[in-house]
C-alpha cells in the first residue's frame, strides 16, 4: 500500500512539472497560435543560468536569475523574431523557433558539455517518511511549487485584465484588437511567462532523484510535448493541462 | 415554402425549415425559401441577419441544426463541401478567398478540380492522359477568364491583383467548375459603378450562356434591383419577406428591418446611386464591355 | 513559373516578345513567361540543366572521398527535402516525424535485404526488390498515420508528429532482433545484375577505378532526378493546385471541390515515401544504421533544410538540402583556418556544433530577411541582373509578403 502512495505521490509530482512546461507551451500557443518549439531551449537556459550562479548567488537568487534570464530570453525571441517574421502561415512560425532552438540549446549543450551540473536547491536528497510512506523532498517541493503556480495563473487568467486580453486574443486576434486589446503586449507577457515557467520546471526536473542538468534535460523537457497536446487544443481555464 | 414538386429534378434549389445554431445564438432559424432553375434569385437583410451562414450551409461549410436542402432532387445537407461541389454548386467569398501565391491562371484551374481526374502519379509521371486532360481545360479557362475579363492578369500572382480584379477572378474560378447553382456572395461589395455595372453584365451573360442558377447575396439594392427574378428578405436569421423585387422592396416589414437597423442610411445613399447606376446600365449594355 | 503564354487574341502590343531572338535571352520569369511561346522559354532552362546534369555526372571522376560522401548525404537530403517540401512547404502541414519515416526506410532496407541470422531478423529479399519495398514500407508506414495527418491542419499535425519521433526510437533501440538495438545493422550493399554498389574490384571507366562512393554517386543521381522531376509534375499539375490552395485557403479548396482530408493524407503518404527513398540510399551510403541518428534534430535539420532552401518547390528543398549537408563538412574540413572554430573536444566550439548554430541562425534569417529562401533569393538576383523588358502591361505592384511558392 505505501508503495502504491509513494508511487502515486512520484507521479502526480513529475506530471505537475511537466504541466509547467505544457503551461507554458499552451500560453504561448494560445495567444499567438505559434507552436513555441524553443520551449525546451528556454527550459534548458532557465536551469543552466540557475546551476552557473547558485555557488556564488546563493540558490534562491540564482534561482531567480535563472527565470529571470529564461523570460527575458523568451521576451527577446518574441521581440527580436517572431514580432519582425511577417508570414501568414504558422507552420513558418513554428520552423522559426526551431531555429531559435537549435542555435540556443547547441549553444548550451556546448557549455554544459558532458557534465552534470547541480542546481545547488536546498532539498538535496533528503526524504521525508510519514504513516510509513517515504517521500523525497524535492517531489514534494516541485508538487507545491507547481500547484501554486498553476493557480494563480488561472486566477491571473481568469480576473487581471492581462488574463481578459489574453483570452480575448485567443478567442479572436482580429476583434480583440478592435476591442483595444494591444496584441504585442498580451503576446510578449506570454513569452516571458512561458519562459519563466519553463525555468522553474528546469530546476525540478534537474534535482533528486534527477542526477542533475546535463544536455539530456532539454530532450526529457520535449516529453512534455504530449501533455501540451493534449490540453493544448482547449484554453487552459476548460482543462488544465496537468491531466 | 412547398414549392418542393415544382424545381425538384431541375437546377431548382429548395430550402425547407433551415436553422443553424452556433453555442446557443441562433443565426438561421427555419429559413425556407425556393429558388427556381434558371434564375437569378437575391437573398437580402441587415448585417449578421444570417445571409453568409445560409451561404456556408448550402456550400457545405456549417452543419444545419435542422432542416434541408434539396438542390436538382438531390438532399445538400450533410454532404462535405467536396460533395456539394461535385453536384455542381460554385460559389464566390464575400472576403476573397483565393490563393494569392499562385497564378490567376493556377486558381481557375482549380475551379476545374472537379471535372479533372490527374491524381499524384498521373500528374507527377506526366501521362499523357494527365498533359492532354491539362492542355484541354486550360483552353476552356482562358475562355473563362476572357469572359469575365480576367485574361490580361493570367500569369500574375492572385494576391497582386488590384481588389476589383481579385472579385472578378473570384467570380471566374466559380465559373470555371461549370456550376449549375452558382452562389454569389456579395460579388460587388466595395467596387465603383463602372465596376459593379460591369459584373453584373458579366453573371447575368453567364446565366444565360451557362444555364445556371443563381442565388446571390448583396447589399447594394440597384444591384439586386437589376439582377434578381425574386428576392428572399432575412432579419435576425429569419425569413421576414420573399417574392418579387418590386414587392418586396414595399414590404413594411422589409422597411422596417432595414430602416431599424444602422444599415438605414446606407440603404437610401445606395438607392440614389443605383437609379443612376441603372440608367447608365441601360445605356452602356447594350454597347458592350471588352471582355 | 513556366505557364505558357495566353492565347493571341486579345493582346495587342505583345507581338515583339515573340521575336525568336529575343525569347532565348528573355528572362524565364513570371513576367517574360507569359508572353513568349513555351520553345523559347524552356530552350535555355533545358541547356542549363543538361550542362548542369553533365557536370554532375562526371565530377566521381575528379572528387576525392570526402567530396564524394558530402555529395551523397547531399542527394539523400535533397530527395527527403523533396517529400517534406510537398507536405509543409506545398501543403502547410507541418510534421516533425520525418525521420521517423527516413528511420522505415533505411532499417527497412536493412530488414528485407539481409539475411536471417541468429541474432538478427532478415528476409533477405534481392536488394533492388528490398531497396523498392523499403519505399514502399515507409509508404505504408505513412498511410497508417494518415488518418491523423488528414484529419489534424498544419501545426497541430507538427505537434501530433512528434509523437513518431517518440515510437520512432522506442522501437529502434529496444526491437533488438528487427534493428540491431544501440548498436545499429550492417547495410547489404545494393546489387543489380551485374554492378554491385560496393567496393569490389574490376569497375574501371576512362582510366578512373570505381568504388563504391563512385558508384553509389550514380545511383544517387538516378534517384534523385526522377524524385525532383516527379515533385515538379505533382507541384505543377492538379495535385498542386489542390495542395496549395489548402495552405493557403482551406475552406475555398473545399467548397472548389478538393477533398481535402483525402489531399493531406496523399501528400503525407507521399512525403513518407520520399523519406524512406532518402533513407533508404544514406543507408546504402553509411553502410551502416544507429538509432540515434534518426532522431528529433534529424527531423528539425530537414526543417530547416526546406525553409532555408525555400518553401514549396522541390528546387528549393534541393537547394536547403545541399546547404545544411555541405555546411558541416565544408566547416570540418576548413575549421582550421576559420576563427572561432576549434577542434572537436577542445572546449571551443566544434564544427558540428558551428554548422548547427549557423544553419538555426540561416533559418530565422531567412524567414525575417529573406522570403521565398535561397531560391527566392537567385530569381531575384537573375531579375534584377537581366534589364527589365517584360511586356508592357499592367503588372500590379509587387505584394511584400509575396513568396514564390
Amino acid at each position: 500500500m505505501s508503495t502504491f502512495v509513494e508511487l502515486v505521490v512520484n507521479g502526480v509530482s513529475m506530471g505537475s512539472v511537466y504541466a509547467l512546461i505544457a503551461l507554458g507551451f499552451v500560453i504561448i500557443f494560445k495567444a499567438t497560435e505559434v507552436v513555441n518549439f524553443a520551449h525546451a531551449s528556454l527550459l534548458l537556459a532557465g536551469g543552466y543560468v540557475t546551476a552557473v550562479l547558485h555557488d556564488d548567488l546563493g540558490f534562491l537568487l540564482a534561482l531567480g536569475a535563472g527565470i529571470a534570464a529564461a523570460a527575458g530570453a523568451g521576451a527577446l525571441v518574441e521581440v527580436l523574431v517572431l514580432r519582425r517574421a511577417r508570414v501568414e502561415n504558422h507552420a513558418v512560425l513554428a520552423i522559426v523557433t526551431i531555429g531559435v532552438d537549435i542555435v540556443l540549446t547547441t549553444e548550451l549543450t556546448r557549455r554544459i558539455g558532458t557534465e552534470v551540473l547541480s542546481l545547488g536547491d536546498p532539498w538535496r536528497d533528503r526524504i521525508v517518511t510519514v504513516a510509513g510512506v517515504s517521500v523525497a523532498e524535492t517531489r514534494i517541493a516541485a508538487l507545491v511549487t507547481a500547484t501554486v503556480l498553476i493557480t494563480a495563473f488561472l486566477l491571473a487568467f481568469r480576473h487581471t485584465s492581462w488574463g481578459v486580453a489574453m483570452r480575448a486574443a485567443a478567442e479572436d486576434g482580429e476583434t480583440a484588437a478592435l476591442m483595444g486589446v494591444r496584441l504585442t503586449r498580451v503576446s510578449l507577457g506570454a513569452w516571458a511567462l512561458a519562459g519563466a515557467l519553463a525555468a522553474v520546471a528546469a530546476l525540478f526536473l534537474t534535482v533528486f532523484p534527477t542526477p542533475g542538468l546535463d544536455r539530456g534535460t532539454s530532450f526529457a523537457a520535449m516529453k512534455a510535448f504530449p501533455a501540451a497536446i493534449l490540453g493544448g487544443s482547449t484554453p487552459p481555464p476548460a482543462r488544465s493541462p496537468a491531466a | 415554402m412547398n414549392g418542393a414538386n415544382s424545381v425538384d429534378g431541375a437546377n431548382g434549389l429548395t430550402v425547407t425549415g433551415l436553422t443553424v445554431r452556433f453555442a446557443g445564438l441562433t443565426a438561421l432559424d427555419g429559413v425556407s425559401f425556393t429558388v427556381a432553375p434558371g434564375t437569378v434569385h437575391a437573398l437580402i437583410g441587415p448585417n449578421g441577419a444570417g445571409k453568409s451562414t445560409c451561404f456556408n450551409v448550402l456550400s457545405g461549410v456549417y452543419r444545419a441544426a435542422a432542416g434541408s436542402v434539396r438542390f436538382g432532387g438531390g438532399e445538400l445537407t450533410g454532404l462535405a463541401p467536396h460533395r456539394i461541389a461535385a453536384l455542381g454548386v460554385a460559389r464566390t467569398f464575400q472576403n476573397i478567398a483565393l490563393s494569392g501565391r499562385q497564378t490567376v491562371e493556377d486558381n481557375l484551374m482549380l475551379g476545374r478540380h472537379r471535372l479533372t481526374r490527374a491524381g499524384f502519379a498521373s500528374a507527377g509521371l506526366r501521362l499523357p492522359r494527365a498533359r492532354r486532360e491539362d492542355a484541354r481545360h486550360r483552353a476552356r479557362v482562358r475562355e473563362i477568364a476572357r469572359f469575365v475579363g480576367v485574361d490580361e492578369h493570367l500569369g500574375a500572382p492572385a494576391g497582386t491583383l488590384p481588389y476589383g480584379a481579385q472579385k472578378r477572378v473570384e467570380l471566374a474560378r466559380a465559373l470555371a467548375m461549370e456550376p449549375s447553382l452558382l452562389l454569389l456572395d456579395e460579388p460587388v461589395a466595395g467596387m465603383d459603378g463602372g465596376e459593379r455595372r460591369r459584373m453584373a453584365e458579366v453573371v447575368l451573360a453567364a446565366r444565360a450562356d451557362l444555364d445556371m442558377t443563381v442565388l446571390l447575396v448583396e447589399h447594394d439594392m440597384g444591384m439586386v434591383m437589376r439582377l434578381a427574378d425574386r428576392v428572399t428578405v432575412l432579419d435576425f436569421g429569419r425569413r421576414i419577406a420573399d417574392g418579387p423585387p418590386g414587392e418586396v422592396q414595399r414590404d413594411p416589414a422589409v422597411v422596417r428591418a432595414y430602416l431599424g437597423g444602422a444599415a438605414a442610411r446606407g440603404t437610401a445613399e445606395s438607392d440614389a446611386h443605383d437609379a443612376h447606376d441603372a440608367h447608365d446600365s441601360a445605356e452602356g449594355g447594350k454597347g458592350g464591355e471588352p471582355g | 513559373m513556366s505557364d505558357p503564354s495566353p492565347p493571341p487574341d486579345g493582346a495587342p502590343g505583345r507581338a515583339p516578345d515573340r521575336a525568336p531572338g529575343r525569347a532565348r535571352t528573355g528572362t524565364p520569369g513570371r513576367a517574360a513567361a507569359l508572353a513568349q511561346p513555351l520553345a523559347g522559354l524552356r530552350r535555355p532552362a533545358v541547356l542549363a540543366g543538361a550542362a548542369g546534369f553533365l557536370v554532375l555526372l562526371a565530377l566521381p571522376f575528379y572528387l576525392g572521398a570526402f567530396w564524394l560522401q558530402t555529395g551523397l548525404f547531399a542527394m539523400s537530403a535533397a530527395i527527403g527535402a523533396i517529400g517534406l517540401n510537398l507536405l509543409t512547404g506545398a501543403t502547410g502541414q507541418l510534421s516533425m516525424g520525418h525521420a521517423f519515416f527516413l528511420a522505415v526506410g533505411a532499417y527497412g532496407y536493412v530488414y528485407l535485404a539481409s539475411d536471417s541470422g541468429p541474432h538478427l531478423a532478415g528476409l533477405g529479399l534481392p536488394t533492388p526488390l528490398a531497396f523498392l519495398g523499403a519505399i514502399v514500407l515507409a509508404g505504408a508506414a505513412g498511410g497508417l498515420f494518415s488518418p491523423i495527418a488528414g484529419r489534424l491542419r498544419g501545426t497541430y499535425l507538427g505537434i501530433a508528429s512528434l509523437a513518431l519521433i517518440f515510437i520512432g526510437q522506442h522501437v529502434l533501440f529496444n526491437a533488438g532482433s528487427l534493428t540491431g538495438g544501440f548498436n545499429g545493422r550492417d547495410v547489404p550493399p545494393l546489387r543489380l545484375p551485374g554492378l554491385a554498389f560496393d567496393d569490389s574490384p574490376g569497375l574501371v571507366l576512362f582510366d578512373v577505378p570505381l568504388g563504391a562512393l563512385e558508384r553509389l554517386w550514380f545511383l544517387g543521381l538516378a534517384l534523385l532526378v526522377p524524385a525532383a522531376w516527379t515533385a515538379r509534375g505533382v507541384l505543377r499539375g492538379r495535385p498542386g493546385r489542390a495542395l496549395n490552395t489548402i495552405r493557403d485557403r482551406e475552406v475555398a479548396a473545399a467548397v472548389m471541390g478538393v477533398p481535402v482530408a483525402r489531399y493531406r493524407a496523399g501528400v503525407f503518404v507521399l512525403s513518407s515515401m520520399y523519406a524512406g527513398a532518402a533513407g533508404a540510399l544514406l543507408a546504402l551510403v553509411f553502410r551502416r544504421t544507429v538509432p540515434e541518428y534518426f532522431g528529433m534534430f534529424l527531423s528539425l535539420d530537414y526543417l530547416a533544410m526546406i525553409v532555408i532552401g525555400g518553401l514549396g518547390t522541390a528546387a528549393g528543398a534541393v537547394a536547403g538540402a545541399v546547404f545544411v549537408s555541405a555546411l558541416p563538412q565544408l566547416l570540418t574540413r576548413y575549421g582550421d583556418d576559420l576563427p572561432l572554430v576549434a577542434a572537436p573536444g577542445s572546449g571551443g566550439v566544434s564544427p558540428a556544433e558551428a554548422s548547427r548554430i549557423l544553419y538555426g541562425a540561416a533559418v530565422v534569417a531567412v524567414v525575417l530577411f529573406l522570403p521565398g529562401g535561397l531560391l527566392g533569393l537567385w530569381s531575384r538576383l537573375r531579375a534584377a541582373a537581366t534589364p527589365r523588358r517584360g511586356p508592357r502591361r499592367p503588372v500590379p505592384r509587387l505584394d511584400e509578403e509575396e513568396q514564390p511558392a
